[in-house]
Order: structure tokens, then C-alpha cells, then sequence
């Protein structure tokens, strides 16, 4: 008999090899990372039980569920909000089926639907993460208009996305978090990396910490 | 803009440079060529770094801080290019964007640009730049005989001349035309440079930076607002860098590095020079074009040449300035005969002396300054012809020669002008030697952003000019750009509204005070046109005082008529120099006034703008995105074909060493799955999670057939129609749980179908308990097909999973476990007509399913397959797809009207009762099979009835699907055709125009292969 086995595979295989992409001179001015091992779970309140399901959360991860476009992180879990009565769950470490220990945690209250594999998650950050935002996306990012936390479902190159301000890197740069479908992650990477190139891009993978 | 200094104060008159080695601070080894008319000082210029250039062939110098214009002045040259139509030799006119002659083609190969503003080209080292329109050469110029039949080439002449016999048009006239009359040629070859497009955003935008600009900008800035100030030019001042004066007591370069040390050091000011604001859009966004790297020769790895702006702003001040307007009187298209504004630019800013002798002609006071800068420039004023007949009182002073009256014809060469001819209010005239005649005919204020969302210009007498009317909303106009010329209101005007924007934005902080500057008057009085001769309204379209007088004679007095008749103000200048005076002379001709006569409408851009940069990123691979199944690159790297559908690449065949053509494969690939198994990437298709109590509610509603009653572990066939009645799409849905089922759309409708879903959740059916999710991209899904496909299964799966047609039926749908631990969703349904299964996991498995799947069927040889087979097998079996769910069908017309429950009401329901929708002759599904089994069916043939002559009234339908049937031998078709289902094995034509072919066929039902079905359920 065959041996079967279900090894993952990133819908980023193909679009780069980890290292210097761009202008090969002088510090990178982009970070962009790929961010695997992951679980994403689609949350969305059912008719009445918005406030069991912010209860339910509050209670699982220490933070109510984002009422307006953000990102709030929780203890295990970061919920982003993906509109009115609906949020995504994200957590470290991929698992075949993520919705039951949901289901757990919210009861009936909510129609949760797994979205691990539906979705990219890429992060880009560096001294020049806005310049390169801004040929893309038409969120403005200015730290008044689009501080840590701050959350869009918005489209970049047609593309729909989710994007948020996760806490700043190590360096002091602001760092965007962006949810692509899986489908486009290959098409909107190579327009992030064209975006970025002329300030030198450090590309890598990271699992979700 | 001031004007404080005396022409007898301190500067020093200069010597011009026509030794170069004068000049002390020029290094001995770098020389600086011809630079006849280069000033030996002053200047926004560095003589340290000379720059080599050439122009038409010849090897010149100029310096940093020139534009090609500049050191073209500063070299001497006069003669740039020939003109549109009657190939007339022109000068530089202008020292800005609005220049209509100056046009030259720069750089080479794929780059060659044509039709590139000299006044606006950055000089660089090594720029090359050639002359346009003329043969062999500029000097030289075969069309320029065109002038001397210009009597006959008047406005409308081709429409006139041209008009039989019409079909020549295309062929023959209008190719001639544009070989004699036109402007540079583009390369023909790919550009090899890459457009960007970017976004911004701001509480204050300003518009311009000159005195007003300025102003806006640090008052906005002080006072805390996040401020865009966008330049076009490489550097901030705007006219300050042309003119003399004081602000704030001091010289106006003193202040304007002041308020540049300023800007620089408040962060919320942000500067974009090279930065040319071009239109207003909805929502406060205006369009920008940034000229990133056209000022290099080649724009550095990984930089964009141009980069497209969408300025995002609460509130705009527009300092756009005022364009000098020309003076129309005989031969004043000479070369040597320039904007007044533009001689005092070349002098003050770049150091270049237009001519050895400068005469100024004027109605105006401001066109005096230029009297006054060559004078202090160490130049010489031949004279000063003021159509007023005095001295402004303020230039009582200067020692020129004051003569009244107007300059009635210009004399010279090809390159230059050698004189004029002064004409007074008596008649008599006078010659006057001159290499360079300034003219000033007033000033127009810029008023182009706001006139863009339709706000009408107004006329004031008292500048002789148009001023801005209804701003866009969130925009004021300051300064010179409302009308109010003195350098004094610009600053006090600008400092206001930056002040005033700020505040509306919320900003807190302390304005400052308004810089202060000279309150000079602005005294015109008009002076339309010079009678005597060829006298030029557009310079670059070629359009004279007499076309516009022959426009009004022949009855196209409206603005817009006079526009299109003449092409007056049409060109890439659209109209910056030519509009007003060519409006002024209609006004005359009509005996309106010049504010009843009005303006053209306004449109974007104001300043001409690359298509590569409106395309941006969007080009060649890039030219949408692109969206990869889960098993892409597994696929890819088997050498399969893919086929754009949508935004999808789908694997369209696999080919194999030794298949000669795509048939070949495809032909394979369907036996293959016919008489063994086969699977095929089926992820595009749309999926959606329909969840909660109602889902079944709402289901019912959505599709014409009933899915309440569906039950948990089923999957049923659903179609939908739009309101119209008309079909929109299907699919099959499955139960999963009580309220949880798993929709399916087809590939094309699948972003559509969740719009219309989410529309009818929250909008019309808010009431229902159910939730949507789109998870299309969450599974990787595949079609198993072919009679060993529960032999495939059974190597998949884990042993404890019954597959049996008992433990499996047709329709049925569950969550298997498979080997190697992993879950997948399992669906019993066919599109293909066999035993088949359709097979989901988490899309990153996807590529492992692939492998795995070949592994479990490597026994039975097991065959990947593409959208041709799949395509393929869905005709022979009759299933309609994408050419059937056209928008025009119903569900009756497609075999399904038995589907449409009578039980409940679905969208659609009572519009698909409408007579027309329900007529007994409409076109229904078929199947089509040729009489001669040899001929191959194209899809788009007509169906013709046998003897009767093609056409509207006698055509009864077409091919929508066409294949090549394996398992038939012989080419198949589904088609629409009219009463279809009552005339199975009649005979008819098969009646395809486009590829002239004409062929008998017969209708059939439209399964073709296994019409009972026993295979799919067995």
C-alpha cells in the first residue's frame, strides 16, 4: 500500500526565496514577510446574540470583539474585524480543523466557518512601509488616521483584503498585517514585492508566533 | 510679485558671456561651449557643473538648474521646430508648461518621446534632443511650402477639400494629412520604463508654490494641519524664481530660502515637486503626475520614470499663478518672439539673455518689469511699443526709447527676428532693429481646477480677464490663480485660506503672521488683435485671427463650435495660450461681450499625461491579477496548458510526449476518465457557507427548486434566476448540518452570486436568521470521474469508509476519513455523466491531494484532466454551463422548467411568467449533429431552416457548445433553436457567415451519451 501523506503548501511557493529582493544595495527598506502556521476561523454573530458572542470572547481570550474596523489582541488570539456582527479569529499553529474548540467557545451564538486555508497572511513593515502601502492601497496610514490596531477590509490591486496595524517591530517601524484570499496571494505578492523593490526588499517565512 | 528695486540701484550691469574663460570660476578644463547669450553671473544656475547636450545633432553646454529651453536660449538658438499645419519656423515662446512650440522628441530607441516641452525638460548630461515636423531639416524644411499656400489652408480646409469621395478618408486623406501636419513620432516599440500609481493624503493641499503657494503652506503647516504642497517644477518659488522684488523687507531669494528652511523643518508638510496637479475628482481627490526620473536619462534599478497621484484632500488651496497671454499681430509666431514674462525668467532665473536687442510690446503694465530686467541685466531695450501710448508712472524712470502704438508686421529669417515695424495711431510707422521681441498682452488667471466639475470662469474687465467662478467643493483659488496679481494679495490671500483650510480641518496651532509684499497695481487696457497680416491665435494648432473671424462668417460662433471648427485651443497646450484671444476676437466678431461669449468647458487633464502612467503597474504580466488554484504548480510542473477564465489560470490539458495538438490531448483524456478515471481541479468553482436557523428559508427563496427539505448529508442541483425571470446561475448545494449548508456557483458567477446572496441577507430578507461565508478559496476541490473512480476512493480512504452505491448513494455527501490521517469532504455528484465524486480539503492540502490522488490511481492510470475534457464531457451529456447561462434563457428554454416550484415563492417567480418569457416558439436547449459526420460544427452558427435564404427573419437560433465526441466519433454541438424540443430529427442548417461555411445538421436531444444515466448512478 501507498504511502499518503498531507504535507502543507504554501500558495507563496512559488513567488520567492527567502532573501534580498530589489534594490540590492543599502538596508532594506521593506520587510515582507510570508506568516504560515496559522488558523483562521470566521466568526459571525447569529440574529440577537451580538452580546453573547462578545461575552463568549471576552471570556476565552480576555478581549471584547472589535465593534468598528480593528484589530484587538487577546490573550491566544488576535480578532480582527471584518464587518458589522463579524470578526475573524487568528491564532498560532495550524491544525486540520480549528471551528470545534470554537464552537466550544461560542455555543450557538455564532456561524463560524474555517478559513485557514482561504487565506494568506503576509506582513510588511521596514522605514519605508508606507511609501510602498500607498501604491497599493488607498487606506490612509498616517499614525493619526491609522494607529496600532487599526483595521480595513479593503482591496489592493482589486484584490479584496483585510489589513491592520499590528504592534510596531523591533526596529520601531510600524508593521501591517495583511489577509489575502489564497487564490490571489501569488498575484498580490509579486505586486507588493514590484511596489517595494525600489527601496531593497528583505523577504522571509515566518510561522505566526 | 514686487518690484521694489530701481533700474538705476545697486546691480551692476552684467557682460554677456561670450568668452567663456571670463567667466573666473569656470574651471579652465571643462568648457562651456557656445553660451553666446549666457549671462556671466545671477542666475538660479551652477556654472561649477556644465552640462553637454545636444539638439538636432549639434553638441552644445548648459548648466545644472537649466531646462533644454534655457540652454537653448543661452546657446543662442531661436529656430526649435515647424508648426502643426503650415510647417512655419518657431522659437521658444514661453519658459513654462504652457509652451506650444518648444516641442521637441528627447531621447532615442524605445524611449523616444515625442512632442517633450522644452521649457519643462530638465537639462541632464548626455540629453539628446531633436526637432519635429520637418524634412530634412529644420533650416530646411520641404512642407514649409505649405505656407505659402496657407490663403487656401484655412480652418475647416480638410473638411472642405476632402469631402468625396468619402471612403478615401481613411485611406488616403487622412494618412497624407497626418504625414504633413502633425508633431513627433512615438518609438513604436515597448517602453521600457516602468509607471507607478500612488496614493496620498492630506487635510490641506496646495496647489503651487509661488508667493501665494507659499503663503498657504507655512500658514497651514504653523498651524498644525497635514499639508501636500505639490510643484511641477523642480523647485519651489514659482514666479519668485523669475522675478525681482522684496518680501518682508527682504530679497525675495533671501525669504524664499527662509520659507524653505521652514517647510523643511515643520514634518507635516509634506513637499512633491516635479509634481504636476492635473484634475479634481469626487470626494476632494485631485489627480497628480509626479516626473519622478524624467529629468535622468535612465531612471535608476528599480525606480519608476513617472509615478500617478490620487491626492486625497479635506480641503485644496489652489495657487496655480496666471499664464501670460500673447499679443496677436502680424508675424508675431517668429522665432525670437517670446512671452515678456518668459525673457524676464531666462534672465533672472537662468541666467540667458534672450536677445542683444529686446524690444517689449505691451498693453500692460507688467510687461514693463521685463524693460526693467534687461536694463538691469546689463541688457539692451531697443524699445518699449505701449499700445496705451504712455509710461506707467512707475517707469517714467527707465531710459528706452517709449514709442505708442502697436508693432503691425516682424521681419527676419527663418531663425530669427531682424526687426519690427512700429505702426502709431496716425498710420505712420517706423523700424525698429531687434533680435527679440517681449510681448505682453495681460495675464489669465489659471483656472483650470476649478472649472473641472463644470464651475463656469467669470469675467473681469478690470484685469481683462477670466477669474475663477464655482469651485469643486473644499477648493479655493488664491493670488495670481483668482485674479489678484500684486505679489502683496497673493501672500495676504494665500496665508488666509492656508490658514482658514487648517482650521477647518481641526488644526490648532498659531497661523503666524503673512509675509508682506509690494501692493503693485495691475493697469490693462486690451488690445485684441493687430490687423495687416498673418497674425497667430494657437500657436501650436496653427489657428490665425482670420480663421476665427471665418468661423464666425460661416456660422460657428458658440465657443464650442469655434473650437472644433478651428481646433483652436485642441492641442497638447489645450488652449493655456490661445483661448481667451481667440474667445476675445469671437466677442468681437459678434458684437457679445467677451463674458456673454464665454469658455469652452473644462476638462482634465491640465497638463498632458502619459497613458504608460494611467496605466501604471497594469501592463504586460501585470495586467490584472491573476488567481492560482490549490494544485497550480502541481500542475505546472506536468506541462499543463492553462487557460485564462476570469482571473483564474486553469490547467486546460495535459499534454504528453508525442500528442501532436490540443485534440490529441483532450481526446485522451476524456476516454481515459470514460473507461478508467480521471480527476480534474475544480476550486474555482464558487462556495459558499450558508449557515444558521434560517438557511434553508432562505435558500428556498433564492432558488427556483426547494432546499428546506433537503436532507442533512444530500446534495442537490439548484438554479436561480434574476428578478427579470431570466437565468442567473447553478449549482449544487449540500446539507452538511442542520443549519449548515455548502452552495456552489459556477466559476464565472462566483463573485457575483455572493453579492447578490449578501444583498438579499442584509437588504431583502434582513429578517432571516442566516450568515454567509465565502469559502471558495478555503477548499481544494477535485472532480473523480470514471467508472474505477470507487476503486481510486477505496485506496484514499481509510478502510472503515463504505463507498458502496448503499453506504454511498448518488447525491449523497459526508466527511470521510483518509489515509495518512486526514479529513476531506466527500460529494457523490457528476458533471460528466459518470461515476464520480467530487473531493475537498483545506486548500493548503491541495497539492497534497493531487499527489495523493495519483498515487491511489496509479493502478487504474489514473489521468489528470483539463477544462476541454471536462467542457467536453458536460456536451456529450447535455449539461449546460457558462454559452447556455447566458442571460437570455429561462429555465424552460434550458430543459429545467419542471425544476420551478409551484409550491413557494423564489426571485424571479413572476417575472419568468411573463408572456414573452414563456411564448411556445422560443429557443430552446438542443443537441446539434452534422448530417456529414466528417464536418466539424462551430460555435456561432445560425441555425437556417433547409431552402430558405439566410437572414434575421429566417434564423431560429445558434451553436452555443461545440466538441469534438470521443465517444461518439464526430463533432456535437448544444444549441438554442427556436421550438427545439418539438423537432428532434429534423434536418436544417448549420449556417456560419464568419468562416463562410453552410452545412446540413440534424436536431437531437441534447444528451448524447448514456440518455438514461445509469453510468453517473451505478
Amino acid at each position: 500500500m501507498a504511502e499518503y501523506s498531507w504535507e502543507v503548501r504554501s500558495p507563496l511557493r512559488n513567488a520567492f526565496a527567502p532573501g534580498r529582493l530589489g534594490l540590492a544595495s543599502g538596508d532594506a527598506g521593506i520587510a515582507l514577510a510570508e506568516i504560515s502556521d496559522f488558523s483562521l476561523v470566521q466568526v459571525m454573530a447569529r440574529r440577537g446574540q451580538v452580546a453573547n458572542v462578545a461575552k463568549a470572547a471576552k471570556k476565552a481570550w480576555g478581549v471584547l470583539p472589535p465593534e468598528k474596523p480593528a484589530a484587538v489582541v487577546g490573550k491566544d488570539a488576535t480578532l480582527i474585524w471584518t464587518g458589522p456582527d463579524q470578526f475573524f479569529v487568528l491564532t498560532a499553529g495550524s491544525v486540520p480543523d480549528p471551528v470545534p474548540p470554537l464552537a466550544v467557545i461560542f455555543g450557538g451564538a455564532a456561524s463560524l466557518s474555517d478559513q485557514s486555508g482561504g487565506r494568506c497572511l503576509i506582513r510588511l513593515s521596514g522605514s519605508k512601509v508606507r511609501e510602498a502601502l500607498a501604491k497599493v492601497s488607498s487606506v490612509d496610514l498616517h499614525d493619526t488616521v491609522f494607529p496600532v490596531g487599526a483595521a480595513a477590509a479593503t482591496s489592493i490591486d482589486h484584490t479584496g483584503v483585510n489589513l491592520w496595524r499590528g504592534p510596531d517591530a523591533a526596529d520601531g517601524h510600524p508593521a501591517y498585517s495583511l489577509l489575502v484570499f489564497t487564490s490571489f496571494a501569488d498575484s498580490l505578492w509579486h505586486t507588493l514585492a514590484d511596489a517595494a523593490a525600489e527601496y531593497g526588499v528583505e523577504a522571509t517565512r515566518t510561522p505566526l508566533s | 510679485m514686487s518690484r521694489t528695486s530701481q533700474i538705476s540701484g545697486d546691480a551692476a550691469p552684467l557682460a554677456f558671456n561670450d568668452n567663456p574663460a571670463a567667466d573666473s570660476r569656470q574651471p579652465r578644463s571643462i568648457s562651456t561651449g557656445t553660451q553666446s547669450h549666457r549671462l556671466s553671473s545671477g542666475g538660479q544656475i551652477d556654472r561649477k557643473q556644465p552640462l553637454g547636450f545636444t539638439f538636432d545633432g549639434k553638441k552644445m553646454v548648459g548648466f545644472a538648474g537649466d531646462t533644454l529651453a534655457s540652454a537653448l536660449v543661452a546657446n543662442g538658438i531661436k529656430l526649435v521646430g515647424r508648426s502643426f499645419k503650415y510647417h512655419r519656423p518657431r522659437g521658444i515662446l514661453t519658459a513654462g508648461a504652457e509652451e506650444p512650440n518648444a516641442l521637441v522628441e528627447l531621447r532615442g530607441g524605445a524611449r523616444r518621446e515625442p512632442n517633450t516641452r522644452a521649457t519643462t525638460t530638465e537639462l541632464y548630461d548626455g540629453l539628446a534632443a531633436e526637432s519635429q515636423n520637418r524634412w530634412p531639416s529644420l533650416r530646411h524644411d520641404v512642407m514649409a511650402v505649405n505656407s505659402l499656400f496657407s490663403p487656401i489652408f484655412v480652418a475647416g480646409f480638410y473638411y472642405k477639400t476632402f469631402m468625396w469621395p468619402a471612403k478615401l478618408w481613411e485611406k488616403l486623406y487622412e494618412p497624407a494629412i497626418r504625414r504633413a501636419a502633425g508633431l513627433g513620432k512615438a518609438s513604436g516599440a515597448a517602453d521600457p520604463d516602468h509607471y507607478e500609481k500612488a496614493w496620498a493624503h492630506c487635510d490641506v493641499l496646495v496647489v503651487g508654490s509661488g508667493p501665494s503657494g507659499l503663503a498657504a503652506a507655512l500658514a497651514a503647516g504653523r498651524a498644525g494641519a497635514r499639508v501636500i504642497l505639490a510643484e511641477e517644477d523642480s523647485r519651489l518659488g514659482g514666479r519668485l524664481l523669475s522675478e525681482n522684488g522684496e518680501i518682508d523687507g527682504k530679497p525675495v531669494a533671501e525669504w524664499l530660502a527662509g520659507a524653505q528652511r521652514e517647510i523643511a523643518a515643520l514634518a507635516n508638510i509634506r513637499v512633491m515637486t516635479r509634481t504636476a496637479v492635473f484634475g479634481v475628482y469626487d470626494g476632494g481627490t485631485y489627480g497628480a503626475i509626479e516626473r519622478v526620473n524624467d529629468h535622468v536619462p535612465v531612471p535608476p534599478a528599480h525606480q519608476p520614470r513617472q509615478r500617478l497621484w490620487r491626492i486625497v484632500a479635506k480641503h485644496a488651496v489652489v495657487a496655480a499663478g496666471a499664464i501670460e497671454r500673447p499679443l496677436v499681430f502680424p508675424g508675431n509666431d517668429r522665432p525670437g518672439v517670446m512671452m515678456a514674462s518668459a525673457v524676464r525668467s531666462y534672465i533672472n532665473r537662468f541666467a540667458a539673455m534672450p536677445g542683444r536687442q529686446v524690444a517689449l510690446f505691451t498693453n500692460n503694465d507688467d510687461g514693463w518689469r521685463t524693460a526693467e530686467a534687461v536694463q538691469r541685466a546689463g541688457g539692451a531695450v531697443a524699445a518699449v511699443i505701449d499700445s496705451r501710448g504712455a509710461a506707467p508712472e512707475r517707469y517714467r524712470g527707465l531710459s528706452a526709447k517709449l514709442l505708442g502704438g502697436v508693432v503691425s508686421a516682424v521681419n527676419g529669417g527663418v531663425d530669427c527676428v531682424r526687426s519690427i515695424v512700429v505702426r502709431d495711431a496716425g498710420g505712420r510707422t517706423q523700424q525698429i532693429e531687434t533680435d527679440c521681441l517681449a510681448m505682453s498682452g495681460g495675464w489669465n488667471p489659471n483656472v483650470a481646477l476649478s472649472s473641472f466639475h463644470r464651475g463656469r470662469p467669470v469675467w473681469r474687465d478690470d484685469i481683462a480677464a477670466f477669474a475663477p467662478g464655482q469651485c469643486p467643493p473644499g477648493m479655493v483659488m488664491v493670488g495670481a490663480a483668482s485674479g489678484d496679481f500684486s505679489l502683496a494679495a497673493c501672500l495676504r490671500e494665500g496665508h488666509a485660506a492656508g490658514e482658514d483650510a487648517a482650521k477647518a480641518c481641526g488644526a490648532k496651532g498659531k497661523a503666524g503672521e503673512a509675509p508682506k509684499g509690494d501692493d503693485e497695481v495691475f493697469a490693462i487696457k486690451p488690445l485684441w488683435h493687430v490687423e495687416g497680416g498673418k497674425a497667430f491665435v494657437d500657436f501650436q494648432h496653427d489657428v490665425t485671427a482670420s480663421d476665427v473671424k471665418l468661423a464666425q462668417r460661416e456660422g460657428f460662433e458658440s465657443v464650442e463650435h469655434l473650437k472644433r471648427y478651428t481646433t483652436l485651443g485642441m492641442a497638447t497646450d489645450q488652449g493655456k495660450l490661445s483661448n481667451v484671444n481667440g474667445l476675445a476676437l469671437m466677442a468681437e466678431a459678434t458684437g457679445r461681450s467677451i463674458g456673454d461669449t464665454g469658455t469652452t468647458i473644462y476638462r482634465p487633464p491640465y497638463a498632458p499625461v502619459a497613458i504608460g502612467a494611467l496605466a501604471g503597474h497594469h501592463r504586460d504580466e501585470n495586467f490584472h491579477a491573476w488567481r492560482l488554484t490549490p494544485s497550480h504548480h502541481w500542475a505546472a510542473e506536468r506541462g499543463a496548458v492553462f487557460v485564462d477564465t476570469g482571473l483564474w489560470k486553469r490547467a486546460q490539458w495535459y499534454p504528453i510526449d508525442g500528442e501532436k495538438d490540443w485534440l490529441e490531448s483532450v481526446t485522451r483524456e476524456v476516454l481515459a476518465v470514460r473507461n478508467g478515471v480521471g480527476f480534474c481541479d475544480v476550486s474555482t468553482l464558487g462556495k459558499v457557507d450558508v449557515r444558521g436557523p434560517d438557511a434553508g428559508i432562505f435558500l428556498d427563496r433564492l432558488y427556483i427548486n426547494t432546499f428546506s427539505n433537503l436532507a442533512v448529508g444530500k446534495a442537490r442541483y439548484g438554479l436561480m434566476l434574476r428578478e427579470d425571470g431570466l437565468v442567473y446561475d447553478d449549482g449544487t448545494t449540500s446539507r452538511l448540518a442542520e443549519d449548515h449548508y455548502f452552495l456552489t456557483t459556477t466559476t464565472a458567477k462566483a463573485g457575483p452570486a455572493m453579492q447578490h446572496l449578501e444583498y438579499c441577507r442584509q437588504v431583502l430578507w434582513p429578517e432571516l436568521d442566516v450568515q454567509l461565508t465565502s469559502v471558495t478559496d478555503q477548499w481544494a476541490q477535485f472532480s473523480i470521474a470514471g467508472p474505477n473512480t470507487r476503486d481510486l476512493l477505496k485506496n484514499l480512504c481509510d478502510p472503515s469508509e463504505d463507498l458502496s452505491n448503499e453506504g454511498f448513494p448518488f447525491m449523497g455527501v459526508r466527511e470521510v476519513s483518509l489515509r495518512g490521517g486526514m479529513r476531506a469532504r466527500l460529494y457523490r455528484i457528476s458533471f460528466s455523466g459518470e461515476m464520480a465524486f467530487e473531493i475537498g480539503v483545506p486548500a493548503r492540502y491541495g497539492e497534497a491531494m493531487a499527489e495523493n490522488l495519483m498515487r491511489a490511481g496509479a493502478e487504474f492510470g489514473v489521468t489528470p484532466y483539463g477544462t476541454e475534457a471536462l467542457g467536453v464531457m458536460r456536451i456529450e451529456k447535455g449539461h449546460v454551463a457558462g454559452p447556455e447561462l447566458n442571460g437570455t434563457t429561462t429555465a424552460d428554454d434550458l430543459g429545467l422548467g419542471k425544476m420551478m416550484s409551484k409550491k413557494k415563492d423564489y426571485i424571479g417567480r413572476a417575472m419568468a411568467g411573463r408572456e414573452a418569457l414563456t411564448a411556445p416558439d422560443r429557443q430552446v436547449v438542443v443537441g446539434i449533429k452534422p448530417v456529414n459526420k466528417t464536418n466539424r460544427l462551430r460555435s456561432g452558427a445560425h441555425i437556417i431552416p433547409k431552402g430558405a435564404a439566410p437572414g434575421p427573419e429566417t434564423d431560429q437560433g445558434y451553436l452555443t457548445s461545440v466538441c469534438y465526441s470521443p465517444m461518439l466519433g464526430h463533432w456535437i454541438a448544444l444549441a438554442l433553436v427556436e421550438r427545439g424540443r418539438e423537432r428532434h430529427g429534423e434536418i436544417v442548417r448549420a449556417y456560419d457567415p464568419l468562416r463562410g461555411e453552410d452545412m446540413d445538421v440534424e436536431i437531437t436531444s441534447p444528451v448524447f451519451y448514456d440518455p438514461e444515466g445509469g453510468r453517473q448512478r451505478g
